[in-house]
């Protein structure tokens, strides 16, 4: 392993945060806020320890796979350190343990928040802080699809839960050319939803930072009240289409878009995750009608939106869900555990492994019936190795177990159960808001300070896909 | 890019990074001298103008009361010292009008104040409102009521722009050392790499090129010696491997 080629490649990360920062600061200095300083000495710190090794430093393509995945995964953790910065200079809200976690929540694409007047903040910093969400959704697209794939080998076979039929595919988007078509594929999609949200009538800051935070499937808005601020069912709809969309793998959405928009629905995936959105809105506003709200059509309009902004593990709200029904909490939290698809920028246990998951139980259901027969788990029509769809169960279970864990560490802290157990599934899944005081309508600001280090451990945990973030700390297994 | 020119331009970064942070603590601090400069004139003049106002007011509203029993020459005096006193006090506010909304209030307290003073400088004792309370709770007491509410208005808005700036304030010194704090922490942080990339780019390729030279001089054979970048030490290396090439063709011919 060279440190040397790390540092050069980790520098280009922060490089990339400097030139968004940079954004934010003529935002800054066009408004005149008091964010201007904070932001530019951030850009300055940025770009210097960025090009500094790029000076010393020089360039190699032969990177191997380790430290591909060493540099992803310390540009990300660095990254959150430099997002720390702005806003602890700035002050407000913002200790270090709360610059901490809302910078980890940006640029883990969570979108949990611990502000209580999102709108006192500075134009220029509520800008820097939708951007960390843009800036994380491109690290997923890359960790995830470029990454992630080339571990597939001795000494990394727990990411082999990645390996599914149709991550399996992800090799062939390791090429250079292919990461460049899913950047533009992240970018169009992000250009798309400016356009539509202008379109709806939203001011040009307000629909670039709410597209940055839906294509990212993260969830920051510059309002208190989230997308609920804006009232317009318009706004409500172009964002519903586009999580759906961020909600999708980017190869399949890449093939769609290309033309072969049959890929879409020939794959179980994508069919599956349609169907389970479907259906939890349906059974939401059932829930909610009559009991919350007496029309149909204001039911199915807030079980639709909430629904799918957790079941994409985005985030945004127009309603408060903490005060729903309990089987519509129900409903969000198994949304707020499974997530959308593997290979798009959302979190959660993925609905690529709740197939896989069902799959193996219908394949053990089936070996319990006629124990002689040969039965394979196949996923369209590739067949699943054992040992993957072993390592899936192991990884929905150490998910669940660092749920629960984080969850109890949190009641001992002295926070309620309901708050503690979805705050911590909230995190963890990249979802951003959870139930009781940590609801849709609410922040973290009553979190004590260490359980804010927790979920901001969960939050990295979920995003690195658990195992990412244990290889590595553990030195042993580089070996 | 050369040696010198890379470790001048970490020394540079390092500069850079220090200055900035130091010349912003310094812009900083100065505008919180002038905040609280400003916080004192602007603001704390007007409350204790204020006050002066309310306390001649209430001493007024006494007057009355002396006036009302007979006692002319005693209220008279009060009234009349008082007056003046009030004066003094408006013409602070009125000289000290620096926050949007203040003009208003001052002009308020004037215009009533001077409704309030024509009640009283009309003759008391000796006349039919001479001992009548009627005419002084519904008048009297009621005009001075509303001087008063209005001199509060004005110290309540320059009391909550005082806690305002002194809010800020605190913020502004957050933001004085908040640069010192990150750069202190950045400065060793880049210290760290920059001895890192040092030791790694230049006194590495320095020993195994010394080592290499001793090793040629004790066994006549030269090992390789890897030098990354093209900079002075490379060219250094592929001199001194010429050299030794050159030594042995050398000394092959003798």
């Amino acid at each position: 392993m060279r440190p040397q080629i790390i540092l050069r490649y980790a520098g280009l990360v922060l490089l990339f945060n400097a030139l968004f920062l940079l954004i934010s600061c003529i935002i800054s200095a066009v408004k005149a806020d008091s964010a201007f300083f904070p932001l530019l000495y951030t850009a300055l710190i940025s770009s210097l320890f960025g090009i500094f090794p790029l000076i010393f430093v020089p360039p190699t393509t032969k990177i191997t796979n380790k430290e591909g995945f060493i540099i992803v995964v310390l540009s990300w953790i660095l990254s959150c350190l430099v997002g720390v910065i702005p806003y602890i200079m700035w002050g407000g809200e913002f200790s270090f343990t709360n610059a901490w976690f809302e910078s980890v929540s940006g640029f883990t694409t969570t979108g949990s928040s611990i502000l209580t007047d999102i709108e006192a903040l500075p134009l220029g910093l509520l800008f820097w802080r939708s951007a960390t969400h843009w800036i994380g959704g491109i690290g997923i697209i890359i960790f995830v699809l470029a990454v992630l794939p080339s571990m597939g080998k001795p000494g990394m076979i727990l990411y082999r839960a990645e390996m599914s039929s149709l991550a399996a595919d992800n090799f062939r988007y390791r090429t250079q050319k292919t990461l460049q078509i899913l950047v533009v594929i992240y970018v169009g999609l992000t250009l798309l939803e400016t356009i539509s949200l202008l379109l709806c009538g939203m001011s040009i800051f307000d629909a670039v930072t709410h597209s940055f935070a839906t294509i990212a499937t993260g969830g920051f808005s510059p309002k208190n009240l989230s997308v609920g601020y804006y009232k317009s069912a318009a706004v409500e709809v172009v964002i519903i289409v586009f999580m759906i969309l961020s909600g999708i793998h980017f190869g399949i959405l890449f093939a769609a878009l290309t033309g072969k928009i049959t890929d879409l629905w020939k794959s179980s995936i994508v069919r599956y995750y349609l169907a389970a959105l479907t259906t939890g809105v349906i059974a939401v506003t059932l829930s909610l009608h009559g009991s919350q709200l007496h029309s149909w059509a204001d039911a199915l309009r807030s079980a639709a939106f909430q629904v799918l902004s957790i079941g994409t593990s985005t985030g945004f709200a127009t309603t408060d869900s903490s005060i729903w029904p309990p089987f519509a909490q129900l409903v969000m939290i198994f949304f707020t555990l499974q997530c959308a698809c593997a290979g798009s920028t959302s979190g959660g246990i993925k609905a690529d492994r709740i197939v896989l998951f069902w799959k193996a139980i219908v394949k053990r259901i089936k070996k319990i019936q006629h124990p002689a027969a040969v039965i394979m788990v196949k996923m369209d029509t590739v067949a699943v190795e054992d040992d993957v769809v072993e390592v899936n169960i192991l990884f929905i279970s150490f998910y669940i177990g660092i749920v629960f864990l984080s969850g109890l560490i949190l009641t001992a802290l002295g926070v309620d159960i309901l708050s503690a157990f979805s705050g911590s599934a909230a995190t963890m899944g990249n979802v951003g808001p959870g139930f009781g005081m940590v609801g849709s309508m609410s922040n973290f600001s009553q979190i004590p300070a260490l359980g804010k280090w927790v979920l901001t451990a969960t939050m990295l945990l979920g995003r690195l896909e658990i195992f990412g973030l244990i290889i590595f700390f553990a030195a042993k297994s580089w070996r | 890019m050369g040696l010198r020119l890379k470790i001048l331009s970490g020394f540079l970064i390092l500069t850079m990074m220090l200055a900035v942070a130091g010349i912003w603590s310094i812009y900083e601090l100065t505008t919180m001298g002038t905040s609280v400069q400003r916080l004192f004139d602007d603001n704390y003049k007007s409350i204790n103008a204020g006050k002066t106002m309310i306390e001649a007011l209430e001493r007024e509203d006494s007057a009355v009361l002396l006036l009302l029993s007979g006692k002319w020459e005693q209220g008279r005096s009060i009234i009349e010292s008082a007056d003046e006193v009030f004066h003094k006090g408006f013409a602070i506010a009125q000289s000290n009008v620096t926050i949007p909304g203040e003009p208003a209030y001052v002009e308020e307290i004037d215009t009533r104040y001077k409704r309030y003073k024509d009640l009283w400088v009309k003759p008391i004792v000796d006349t039919s409102k001479q001992g009548n309370l009627d005419w002084y709770f519904q008048e009297a007491h009621q005009a001075f009521q509303d001087v008063k509410g209005s001199v509060e208005k004005l110290v309540a808005l320059n009391d909550q722009t005082m806690y305002q700036t002194a809010s800020d304030l605190k913020n502004r010194a957050h933001r004085a050392i908040m640069p010192g704090i990150v750069a202190i922490l950045a400065a060793l942080i880049f210290t760290v790499i920059f001895n890192f990339l040092i030791n790694y780019y230049v006194v590495s390729p320095i020993i195994s090129t010394t080592k290499g030279i001793q090793r040629f001089m004790e066994t006549g054979e030269l090992p390789p010696i890897q030098v990354e970048t093209e900079d002075e030490l490379f060219h250094l290396v592929s001199s001194i491997q010429r050299l030794v090439a050159e030594a042995r063709t050398a000394e092959a011919q003798e």
